[in-house]
């Protein structure tokens, strides 16, 4: 039977909804604000170990030798392992591309600096660490290979000897007639940009605890896992075992955005266990763990664009050049960054053809991790300094340069060059909406007037499309096979009418228990606090995924009320038998069944439930006397890509247009973010509150990203920005607090016409932030092409115009 | 990240911390606010085998103006500097400076002889130590000294203390009436060390004529740096825009190399300290003669 | 043999007496030996704030400190702010103005923000910041933080004066 997911708000079985798209207190808040929430580290388990991890201190060596007799020595000292561990009960990991992954522990080599190569548990963290210091390792060192362009040249030393090379991926994907555009074009604007290394650095690292059964073989881990399902399989496969016999558990977990990581953690502390004869082992990442060498670190880019432009500003072409660094081995996923991009490649534009040469490489540096945005951050970076570098050079005001390319709405669902389809938007009001809050002519003047008594003020406008609801197929170009991410929910009624939801995903700040509870409670017409929501593990949990590519408001909104339809239907059997008519004349509204038409001939839904279970003798026999229901949630219309990359990936196309007020003080290199106005549209907003929270953190991450965060490698591969004195998060006093306004286009496509958001804001932030910078420079003649545009750089920059400027 | 194995004493008496510091020698450190010894303590950086918790001895706490000085115990915490109303009213760089250390919650545990004994090159109260000429009290198992800021700062981390010196009091003269002052940095974020930082202290008479300057430039070199070149250039002198970018030129050329790392490099601090140079005389000009 | 150290505090108003090695930080030993595992460990080198907590009324990093510099101290931890369960004025108003997301970073900001309002009841804009300059959040970008803090110190008012009713 046929499932129909209610498209819009109107759809839902109740006259005026009470929770979704208002404003609700958030069911999770107590717990978290009590500090009761049990995040991974508070799980203590009977006989539980701690675990330490030696780490390489050189970023490319072998592994000559390694002594840890005096370590096994220690009587608090349950285990050690070693290289030789790893290759006798695991595999390589998985890793994108396929075939560049390695072993938990260093077997032959060390590929960066921070690579585990023994661990140890013990009965507190503190001894374990003290037993690391006992282990004698033996390292030759070899050649680093620390610059990304000398990675991918003949004579560079491999760190995969027998792949024969560091390239990774090698490939130009072109999308239509792009030299004959490129050709005939009246203006081409060719630009190089670099985008230095930043990640996720949730303030929660990662923690798992791993206990290995010695009679079954089976291995259960509890940890800070954002995709149990996935970090399942991976262990399934580098450990060697059947996929049912690894138990993912995720516990609440404080922030993801991607990188959370936990691979390695999670093989290292299950080897350990096994080791240790199935005691648990526990291994918290510590900060300087984090930094150096787990899920931190994303998008260490260079670039080439091009943008071919008509006189009027109508862009016609892009070309993008990337060079994407992922570090050492692809056990990351950092490539599906470079994917990504794919599935918005030409933004908000008409832009009717594109070229993207993509090089992934390998170098002696941590494997690179996904981050919130996943690609999109750097390349709308460049594309929309691109936008205005070409506006600049036409004397066209960078908001009339957007304004004149956008897609407009009567056109979707648009297919871009690069085979993905947006489902629906309008580029233009959200442009004309921001324009208005900014008084945008007003803060020209006052630029003008800045201007002439010699100050540096600069307006940014970055308009971009956030990519919603993740698809496998959009990181096919890097290998990811598969259609298609199912999320399941089982929806459940005791009872006394009171509902559990179970889903395969843990907490992990997005506030997806609430939504769950919004939508349940006025699809039945009942209070938020009679929905409980319960997260399964991976044995007993329906198909998931978890958070991820902006997905989990629109996959669950899917999944639960798929569940809710099912449930109905089965209601309305029993309630047409109670009420004495047939199906067809039931239906629910309002927490009721009742007779269309006769509204007065209604029962409270609760007594359906009830009569359900306890009842049989008035059940039609093809009710079966369960009121729950499980639905699995896929987007619709997805396709496999094709040889160019091209496919129906990321289901719903959010837009936002970020306008931004700075000023730069030549003489010190800092920049003032003033003004910072948005005006976004994610289609029906489920949770207006959840929406602004993604932004408000979408845009401090994006500014971070643009003014501060930044890992920086000497040429030896060593990390000198390995503590947060150096590796700088901002803080309130860095992070603007914005002007929001929202509009709303639904998506014809999705369940309640909801776009995914929660990556929002840090897609357009960067670009926005740069934008600004780089206005405000542009009396100058200079540009600022590397990010983050440090008090350094760009001092630099400003000086290197003064020694140019004639006449001084 | 967990320390590697101590032992712990809390001394009650500053004779028995030096007593403590004589035996263990350079198996020791010294606690005091901790802010700056733990993490180091965490990373394995620092491995004493005796920590000296200075926490427990009596008499180090306080805030006191004796003789013309503002006389500030060893271990008072930062945020007593912050609160008290002495030190704004009759120190307001110290008062100024204090702000711009760290957070409220560095600043609850942090002390100010930690701070002057652990001698960061880019922190403030060195700093301001140096330019406003205090003097540091120390006790040893020769008995209590003095030493003059000057003398004080010595080299990267490193001080003129001796390895079972306590440091006890920090003692700053009171700045005479109409002393034009300031203090600015130039930091990565709110409340980060400073790349570059200037402290100054100026006295003008009623024409506007400069009779004393004390330039201190930190963050630049291995301790604060008292630029004389640029001082002395400004006695004697009508303070005018001209005159103090000459200043700043000066003071900027006077450094040595300074300290190049992932946030500032030599050249880019180098910079800055003329930039601060010139800003922080304009700031203490302005402020001089009850301005 | 590893040497320990008798320790007495009273956290949350109830009194403690554990024997700790000197290396241990006071935020494993509230963890730890004393269960109390809402205060939080991000960093370990004082940068993040998640550690929180406050001693003898004043805010201090758990992991900054060693828990024998804690002997004889009375402690806050975020557990002292609710009253079985029902939430303390400042906990209610960052529900109420949405000051968290994955609320990791949180038992910080609520120590922070229960030490400034008792200095300034009525603190400016300013004054919050500077408060809350260094705790780190990554999930919300502050402005409901800040927002919540407003909401609190109203909320603290009213209840002085329905109190002094």
């Amino acid at each position: 039977m046929a499932v129909e997911i209610p498209k819009r708000l109107e759809d839902l079985p109740t006259s005026s909804p009470r929770w979704v798209g208002r404003e609700v207190k958030r069911i999770e808040d107590p717990e978290l604000l009590t500090g009761r929430t049990q995040f991974i580290d508070n799980v203590v388990l009977p006989g539980m170990l701690h675990c330490a991890i030696l780490r390489s201190p050189l970023a490319h060596a072998r592994v000559a030798s390694i002594d840890v007799s005096a370590a096994e020595g220690m009587p608090e000292v349950a285990a050690v392992i070693t290289g030789e561990d790893a290759l006798r009960w695991s595999f390589p990991a998985a890793s994108s591309p396929e075939g560049w992954g390695s072993h938990c522990l260093a077997t032959d080599k060390v590929r960066f600096a921070g690579e585990p190569v023994a661990a140890v548990a013990a009965t507190s963290r503190y001894v374990a660490e003290d037993a690391l210091e006992l282990i004698v390792v033996d390292y030759e060192p070899l050649e680093v290979v620390a610059d990304a362009r000398k990675a991918t040249e003949s004579e560079s030393p491999l760190l995969f000897e027998e792949r024969g090379t560091n390239v990774m991926l090698q490939r130009v994907f072109t999308w239509g007639e792009v030299e004959e555009v490129f050709r005939e074009a009246d203006h081409v604007f060719t630009e190089k940009f670099r985008w230095n290394r930043v990640g996720a650095n949730p303030i929660e690292t990662f923690g798992v605890i791993s206990e290995w059964n010695p009679v079954d073989g089976s291995l259960t881990c509890r940890g800070s896992y954002q995709s149990p399902s996935f970090m399942g399989l991976g262990r399934s496969a580098s450990l060697g075992l059947p996929s049912n016999k690894v138990r993912i558990i995720s516990q609440p977990h404080g922030g993801s955005f991607g990188g959370k990581g936990g691979g390695r953690g999670t093989d290292i502390t299950a080897l350990l266990s096994r080791k240790a004869g199935g005691r648990p082992v526990k291994w918290i990442e510590d900060r300087m763990e984090y930094l150096t060498a787990g899920g931190s670190q994303a998008w260490d880019r260079q670039y080439q664009a091009s943008l071919a432009v008509e006189p009027d500003g109508r862009v016609t072409g892009l070309k993008v050049e990337l060079l994407d660094d992922l570090g050492a081995t692809g056990e990351g996923f950092g490539s599906i960054s470079a994917a990504k991009p794919l599935s918005a490649f030409t933004g908000p534009y008409t832009i009717g053809v594109a070229q993207y040469d993509l090089t992934l490489v390998a170098t002696n540096k941590l494997p690179a991790s996904p981050y919130r945005g996943m690609g999109p951050p750097p390349h709308n970076f460049v594309l929309e300094q691109m936008m205005d570098i070409a506006a600049r050079s036409l004397g066209i005001d960078p908001a009339e340069m957007r304004r004149r390319n956008y897609i407009q709405p009567d056109q979707f669902p648009y297919t871009i060059p690069s085979g993905n389809e947006y489902d629906s938007g309008d580029y233009e009001a959200a442009l004309d909406k921001v324009l208005e809050m900014a008084e945008y002519r007003e803060l020209r003047r006052q630029q003008a007037e800045a201007r002439e008594q010699g100050r540096h003020l600069g307006i940014g406008v970055a308009s971009t499309i956030e990519p919603g609801v993740f698809d496998w197929n959009s990181y096919a170009i890097v290998g990811m096979p598969g259609v298609g991410v199912p999320e399941g929910a089982t929806v459940s009624f005791d009872i006394l009418g009171k509902v559990t939801v179970r889903v395969g995903f843990s907490l992990e700040g997005q506030g997806q228990y609430t939504l769950a509870a919004q939508l349940i409670g006025d699809y039945f017409g009942l209070e938020m606090e009679d929905v409980r929501v319960v997260a399964l593990d991976t044995q007993s949990a329906p198909p998931h995924f978890g958070p991820g590519g902006s997905r989990l408001g629109v996959a669950l909104t899917g999944a639960i009320l798929g569940a809710c339809e099912r449930i109905k239907e089965k209601l309305v059997k029993l309630a047409a038998v109670l009420l004495q008519t047939e199906p067809g004349s039931v239906e629910l509204m309002d927490g009721a069944l009742r007779v269309k038409g006769m509204p007065e001939a209604a029962i409270p839904l609760a007594q359906v439930v009830g009569a359900m279970l306890a009842r049989s003798d008035l059940l039609p026999p093809d009710v079966d006397p369960r009121p729950e229901a499980t639905f699995v949630w896929t987007a619709p219309g997805r396709t496999p890509a094709d040889e160019e990359g091209r496919a129906k990936s990321y289901l719903t196309a959010a837009n936002a247009c970020h306008v931004v007020l700075v000023e730069i003080d030549a003489e010190t290199g800092k920049v003032e973010i003033l003004k910072y106005l948005i005006a976004d549209d994610c289609g029906t907003r489920l949770n207006p509150a959840t929406v602004e929270g993604m932004t408000q953190g979408g845009v401090a991450q994006g500014v971070g990203a643009a003014l501060l965060e930044e890992y920086v490698y000497d040429p030896e591969g060593q990390l000198l920005t390995s503590t947060f004195m150096d590796y700088l998060l901002p803080t309130i006093h860095e992070v603007p607090m914005t002007e929001k306004a929202a509009l709303v286009t639904p998506s014809p496509f999705s369940p309640l016409g909801a776009k995914g958001c929660g990556e929002g804001a840090i897609h357009a932030a960067p670009a926005a932030v740069m934008c600004a910078v780089n206005d405000a420079l542009a009396p100058l003649g200079v540009l600022a092409t590397e990010v983050p545009a440090t008090p350094n750089r760009l001092w630099k920059l400003i000086q290197g115009a003064k020694s140019l400027s004639p006449g001084d | 990240m967990k320390p590697a194995p101590f032992e712990y004493f809390d001394p009650k008496t500053v004779e028995e911390a030096v007593s403590l510091l004589r035996e263990h020698g350079e198996d020791a450190k010294v606690l005091a606010g901790g802010q700056s010894l733990v993490p180091l303590l965490h990373m394995r950086m620092a491995r004493p085998e005796a920590l000296i918790d200075l926490s427990r001895v009596q008499g180090l706490e306080y805030i006191r103006e004796t003789d013309g000085v503002l006389a500030i115990g060893a271990m008072t915490s930062k945020r007593a500097v912050e609160r008290s109303g002495l030190v704004k009213r009759r120190q307001p760089l110290l008062h100024a400076a204090t702000l711009l250390i760290a957070h409220p919650q560095i600043r609850n545990r942090g002390t100010v002889g930690g701070s002057m004994a652990h001698a960061d090159p880019a922190a403030e109260y060195p700093a301001v130590a140096l330019v406003l000429d205090a003097e540091l009290r120390a006790v040893g198992p020769d008995g209590e000294r003095t030493i003059k800021a000057g003398d004080f700062f010595v080299s990267y981390l490193t001080t003129a203390l001796e390895p079972a010196e306590v440091l006890t009091e920090v003692r700053f003269p009171m700045p005479a009436d109409g002393t034009g002052w300031a203090f600015r940095e130039v930091s990565r974020r709110h409340g980060d060390f400073a790349m570059a930082g200037a402290a100054v202290t100026l006295s003008a008479e009623g024409a506007g004529r400069c009779t004393e300057a004390r330039i201190v430039l930190f963050g630049v070199g291995p301790t604060p740096i008292r630029v004389h070149g640029a001082e002395q250039m400004l006695v004697g002198e009508t303070l005018g825009q001209a005159l103090l970018e000459l200043a700043g030129h000066r003071a900027s050329e006077d450094l040595d190399e300074p300290l190049s790392d992932v946030h500032a490099s030599a050249e880019f601090r180098r910079h800055l300290a003329e930039v601060l140079t010139r800003r922080a005389l304009a700031e203490a000009m302005a402020r001089a003669g009850g301005g | 043999m590893v040497t320990t150290r008798k320790v007495h505090l009273t956290v949350n108003g109830v009194a403690h007496e554990a024997f700790v090695e000197p290396r241990m930080t006071l935020a494993d030993f509230l963890r730890g030996e004393l269960a109390l595992v809402g205060t939080h460990v991000g960093c370990e080198h004082g940068v993040c704030g998640a550690c929180t907590v406050l001693l003898d009324g004043r805010t201090v990093r758990a992991c900054l400190m060693l828990a024998v510099q804690a002997d004889g101290a009375e402690l806050m931890t975020v557990e002292g702010l609710d009253e079985d369960g029902r939430l303390h004025p400042i906990q209610e108003a960052f529900l109420e103005e949405h000051g968290l997301q994955c609320g990791f970073c949180t038992p910080g900001f609520l120590l922070t923000v229960y030490e400034l309002l008792a200095d300034s009841p009525e603190p400016s804009d300013d004054a919050i910041m500077d408060a809350l300059g260094g705790q780190i959040c990554r999930c919300t970008g502050y402005q409901p933080i800040l927002a919540s803090v407003r909401l609190a110190a109203a909320k603290l008012r009213q209840g002085r004066a329905a109190g002094a009713a």
